[in-house]
């Protein structure tokens, strides 16, 4: 503790002494020259910016009040130059300290977690049943480790070389949380298991690297732009332009940075270019000031008009930037979308050391339970390693742009990108994994090959987007249209009726919207109150989904899905007061979230926000999803009866429920209010 | 019956005959639109340079004041000082243009249609109270008029929102402004259009924020058709966002970044002639504020500029008022009301200068009950009395703007450094991929 609070302080102290030092930075002017400026004078341009934004979070599904989830200060410094032979610099440094992790350490730093309870819905019935039962396996919760192991299945079965444990010396039961404890109910019969979620160098249990998250101590979740990537330097680029004639031009734009396309708020189609750091706020942050960027060159060749349009644009960006997927936050986190990462550093955690499966293994031979928790040991079930691209030139990103403006005025794109799946998608391993019933990999001789086992190695599979946008005005509506769409091939998916547990499938999406502004005199006679609506389509191609002996089999991912947002944003005050109320709602999963905001601009340099945001659902018994344990991968050890190949479709809301609740569903628990104030120095 | 019918036709002929011929402009005409006080000055009983006009004696030049500049005046909002009326002679390649296409441009059959028209002063001729269409003329002549010339760019151009009651600087926003006309062009290469040009557009605004933080590197970019008929298109670069947003109609028409004025008000009136019903209502000299910059006493608490440049200085209540000086001028009073009944206006009235034909020295703004919601008035500075670079450009450079919101009690102000050039307003800028470019 004393420890902590002094690393923390010395953090403070050193963001306090940057701030200091940007401060007199942005008074002087004086930072040394960077190459050759421009003749004339020309200087540093620097703004320094504070940031503070607090967020208080109220009950998660446990009851338990979470309190600050968020006491982010954020210094900000952006500096400009231009430089010799037309080329122009632009720089930002962001780094940011965080103090929820300290001051709030029983959510979200070394105190978070505790020991944990599995169902193990078998046991009560098992010894009603007079089964010869340890005490112990007969209760209807056990603590991770407390799940049937070597023992009693060398006993029940004869199967002496088993490989299920009976205890974990090196997974014990501290310092977690039941997977989805904080956004559903639990022991209600599905698979769940124990989730480390202590910063890794406090628990490094199910630590792993996905490419920037995952294993990051509390120094690196308090600060993230302090890491190996430096991504303290947010931005560093330059830029040029050259004049062909009066109408030509070639744009170069080379260094870190975003590439942003599309014409769309809030989700991305085409806005792909720079994957995003979801562990800053969700999807609730601009996207600007969440987009990772990446060290990009990008060419233009701007041919202003022809006899047909009158713009014409051809654009070449090439992101030769190691590749970094999204950040999905780490297990532990305030923000860690869809849970993703909670089930991912569980099933690390399951492969690494093994460990306690609630509700497994089926006890009674039917589809309708009990099944008893299970104890895995290491290299059976879970996430074994993560295949991150290394750097080399067939791990570049290529994409190409034309755009133009027609005669008649409507502005349009076509888009081609082939990029890095910023999602992991989890192969399975199969034959790779130890069998738990026999000690060693593979089925008994003469068996199947090892299918649909959930043990996995995790990707991030090259990904080809074909895509076009336009917008237009729509004059008798007063309103301004924007359409986008993509069609990928090569995305992956979870997919239970596949042996290695993923397909590829090609996506289509789409997006309209319309921004509509609309005097609405009792909000402002004066001024009018921007209503911007869109509506996003996504539609999974050769999407699988069949019924299987006890439920629903193949992909989770709804094969058509739409989400809807609305934003509704008034100006007061010469625009110094900006009331607005974001709406999400996605259709399938049932679930919307509500945003209101109010900006209070104080004066040039200091700005508030107060804010909500709320989640509602009413669609989380639709979400459950195959969860494999009827997967069937080591017959007929695993097989239920009546199953002859494929998962029988035994469902939960974990671990898949997730791609059925989507962002907003699966944060329904994630109810904040917030203030934050900038300041320009 | 027949009898009848054929007086009627013939003494509509007759009528048509006589507008036709009363439309010819003549060399003449051009002469004295371009050089209106060559017989001498305007003069007004008691009004001479170097007096002020204030509270106290607003009532004795009320014939000589725009209504807006009256009640300003009459309320004790600023006091008026009084210069001697100059010559702001426009560029010869304008005047030169007009006199080669005399004649050439025609009123179409509906308000926002002009035929043969090439360059110049479309309309050179004194407007006529008994012409139903003075009213379209002049605004077609403001249209084409040479208001900022072929090219200029305002830079910087620092707007600042006030609080008219306690002086309260709310807000300063520093921009940068770029102007091109991409045809019709009588000045600077390329001559008469920037080519190619396939959308036919006639011009265009660029807009660029530098200042302050939550509105940094927002952009706004408005394409101009040659067609009247056409609505603009306007891009709006975000810079929070990063993205190009096209703006609906309805966005000019709405206070632009929280100041009093809106895209429409942009040199006085930012949008097609089809979308007003324009009516002349004649004639008189009246104070417009029209000055030399050089000889001003200029602002000391603005930002010194490298070259040395200095701001005209604001004052009066609140700071919502430029101090320079008014000189007499001879002024078309314009009216224009909107065609779309849900305009948030319901007239403005422009008194437009005879020798510019700028409509921005005096303007009153009417709200949708018809009362006076705002006044906006820009002051000009003779370009050989300003910046060097400016020297010769032939226009009246725009200097300083007041909004005033009467019914708000707030204000918009202006303060302008022009350059009439070509070279920092390329015709890239005013592209859409331009605003991309950004950071």
């Amino acid at each position: 503790m004393q420890q902590t609070w002094s690393r923390s302080i010395a953090r403070v102290a050193a963001l306090v002494a940057l701030c200091a030092l940007a401060r007199v930075v942005a008074a002087e002017e004086a930072l040394p020259a960077l190459g050759e400026a421009v003749a004339g004078g020309e200087t540093w341009k620097t703004d320094v910016y504070y940031e503070n934004d607090t967020h208080v979070r109220g009950a998660d599904y446990t009851g338990r009040s979470v309190g600050l989830s968020k006491f982010r200060n954020t210094l900000q410094l952006e500096t400009d130059r231009k430089l010799s032979g037309g080329w122009a610099f632009h720089g930002i440094l962001r780094g940011t300290f965080d103090g929820a992790y300290v001051l709030n350490d029983t959510h979200f730093g070394n105190k978070a977690g505790g020991p944990v309870e599995l169902q193990n819905s078998a046991g009560p019935a098992a010894a009603a049943a007079g089964v010869p039962l340890p005490p112990a396996y007969a209760q209807g919760m056990v603590p991770q480790g407390g799940g049937i192991g070597h023992t009693f299945v060398a006993g029940a079965f004869g199967l002496s070389n088993n490989a299920f444990v009976d205890s974990y010396a090196n997974n014990p039961n501290s310092g977690m949380i039941v997977l989805g404890q904080n956004w559903h109910a639990t022991a209600q019969g599905g698979v769940e298991f124990g989730v480390p979620v202590r910063p890794c160098d406090t628990d490094s249990r199910g630590c792993r690297d996905f490419g920037g998250y995952g294993n990051e101590d509390l120094q690196q979740l308090e600060a993230p732009e302090f890491n190996n990537r430096l991504d303290v330097l947010r931005e560093a680029y330059v830029k040029k332009t050259i004049d062909l004639d009066d109408t030509r031009s070639l744009f170069l734009k080379v260094g870190k940075q975003q590439v942003v396309w599309g014409r769309t708020d809030l989700f991305r189609v085409l806005d792909v270019i720079n994957p995003v750091d979801y562990s800053r706020n969700n999807i609730y942050d601009e996207l600007q000031d969440i987009r990772i960027p990446m060290w990009i060159a990008q060419g233009e060749y701007r041919m202003g008009g022809s006899e047909g349009l009158q713009e014409r644009n051809l654009q070449v960006v090439w992101n030769f930037d190691k590749f970094r997927p999204n950040n999905l936050g780490q297990c532990g986190q305030p923000n860690v979308i869809l849970d993703a990462s909670c089930f991912f550093r569980g099933m690390a955690n399951l492969w690494d050391n093994g460990g306690t499966v609630a509700n497994f293994a089926n006890f009674s031979q039917s589809g309708a339970g009990p099944w008893f928790a299970t104890n895995f040991g290491a290299h059976q079930i879970g996430i074994r390693n993560v295949n991150l691209p290394d750097w080399k030139l067939d791990n570049t990103q290529l994409g190409l742009k034309f755009e133009g403006v027609t005669q008649g005025g409507t502005s349009f794109s076509l888009n081609a990108l082939s990029y890095r799946s910023q999602l992991p998608s989890l192969h399975s391993i199969n034959g790779a994994a130890t069998n738990p019933f026999l000690g060693v990999p593979g089925n008994l001789p003469g068996g199947p090959a090892v299918a649909r086992l959930i043990a996995f190695d995790v990707y991030y599979p090259r990904v080809n987007l074909l895509g076009g946008s336009l917008d237009l005005q729509w004059e008798s509506a007063k309103a301004a249209v924007r359409l986008e769409g993509a069609f990928t091939q090569g995305e992956e998916f979870a997919n239970s009726l596949r042996d290695q547990l993923f397909s590829r499938n090609p996506v289509f999406r789409s997006v309209i919207g319309i921004d509509r502004p609309t005097f609405i005199p009792w909000i402002n006679p004066n001024r009018t109150t921007l209503i911007s609506g869109q509506l996003f389509f996504q539609h999974i191609f050769q999407h699988e989904s069949q019924q299987g002996l006890y439920g629903t089999v193949g992909m989770p991912d709804w094969e058509n899905n739409e989400i809807g947002t609305l934003l509704i944003k008034a100006f007061l005050n010469n625009d110094r007061l900006s009331p607005q109320l974001i709406i999400a709602h996605d259709f399938q999963a049932d679930a919307t979230a509500l945003s209101p905001q109010v900006d209070w601009i104080f004066s040039d340099d200091l700005k508030f926000s107060f804010g909500a945001n709320v989640k509602v659902q009413g669609g989380i018994s639709n979400w459950k999803a195959d969860d494999c344990r009827s997967c069937n991968p080591y017959p007929p050890f695993t097989t239920y009866p009546g199953q002859t190949v494929g998962s029988a479709g035994l469902s939960g809301l974990e671990p898949l429920g997730i791609f059925r609740a989507g962002p907003i569903g699966a944060a329904w628990r994630e109810n904040e209010v917030y203030v934050s104030l900038r300041y320009k120095f | 019956m027949h009898k009848t019918y054929f007086k009627v036709m013939a003494a509509a002929f007759f009528a048509a005959g006589a507008s036709l011929a009363a439309q010819a402009a003549t060399d003449a005409d051009v002469e004295s639109t371009f050089s209106p006080y060559k017989g001498g000055f305007p003069s007004f009983p008691g009004l001479s340079a170097g007096m002020v006009i204030n509270k106290a004696n607003a009532d004795q030049f009320k014939d000589a004041l725009a209504a807006g500049t009256y009640k300003l005046l009459k309320d004790g909002m600023f006091e008026l000082k009084v210069g001697a009326t100059t010559d702001f002679a426009l560029s010869s390649g304008y005047i030169e243009a007009t006199r080669k296409n005399l004649n050439k441009a025609k009123l179409g059959a509906r308000t926002g249609e002009l035929e043969g028209y090439v360059a110049g002063r479309p309309f050179p001729e004194e407007p006529k109270l008994d012409d139903p269409h003075a009213g379209d003329k002049l605004a077609w002549n403001y249209k084409y008029g040479v208001n900022w010339g072929d090219n200029a760019q305002i830079n910087p151009f620092y707007w600042k929102y006030r609080n008219m009651a306690t002086g309260q600087v709310e807000r300063t926003i520093k921009f940068d402004f770029h102007f091109l006309n991409i045809k019709h062009r009588v000045k600077d290469a390329p001559v008469p259009e920037v080519t190619p040009n396939p959308a036919n557009l006639y011009r265009g605004i660029y807009v660029h924020v530098q200042e302050p933080q939550d509105l940094k590197n927002t952009q706004l970019l408005i394409q101009r058709y040659e067609d009247d008929q056409k609505l603009d298109d306007a891009y709006l670069y975000l810079g929070f966002q990063r993205r190009v947003r096209r703006l609906s109609t309805g966005q000019a028409t709405d206070a632009f970044l929280g100041a009093d004025l809106m895209i429409e008000d942009f040199e006085g009136y930012n949008g097609r002639v089809s979308d007003m019903k324009w009516t002349y209502k004649g004639t008189k000299n009246v104070l417009l504020p029209m000055w030399n910059h050089n000889d001003l006493k200029l602002a000391g608490d603005m930002p010194k500029e490298a070259d040395g440049y200095q701001y005209v200085n604001f004052g009066g209540q609140g700071g919502c008022f430029f101090e320079g000086t008014w000189q007499l001028r001879k002024a078309y009073v314009l009216e224009a009301v909107p065609v779309n009944p849900n305009h948030p206006i319901s007239k403005r009235v422009m008194y437009m200068d005879a020798q510019l034909q700028n409509i921005n020295g005096a303007e009153e703004i009417y709200d949708r009950k018809g009362e006076l919601w705002k006044t906006f008035s820009v002051g000009k500075s003779h370009a050989d009395h300003h910046l060097a670079l400016n020297k010769g450009a032939g226009i009246g450079i725009d200097d300083a703007f007041s909004v005033v919101d009467l019914q708000a009690r707030h204000c918009t102000t202006g303060q302008f450094r022009g350059e009439v050039e070509f070279k920092s307003n390329p015709p890239q800028m005013f592209q859409v991929q331009y605003m991309r470019g950004g950071d």
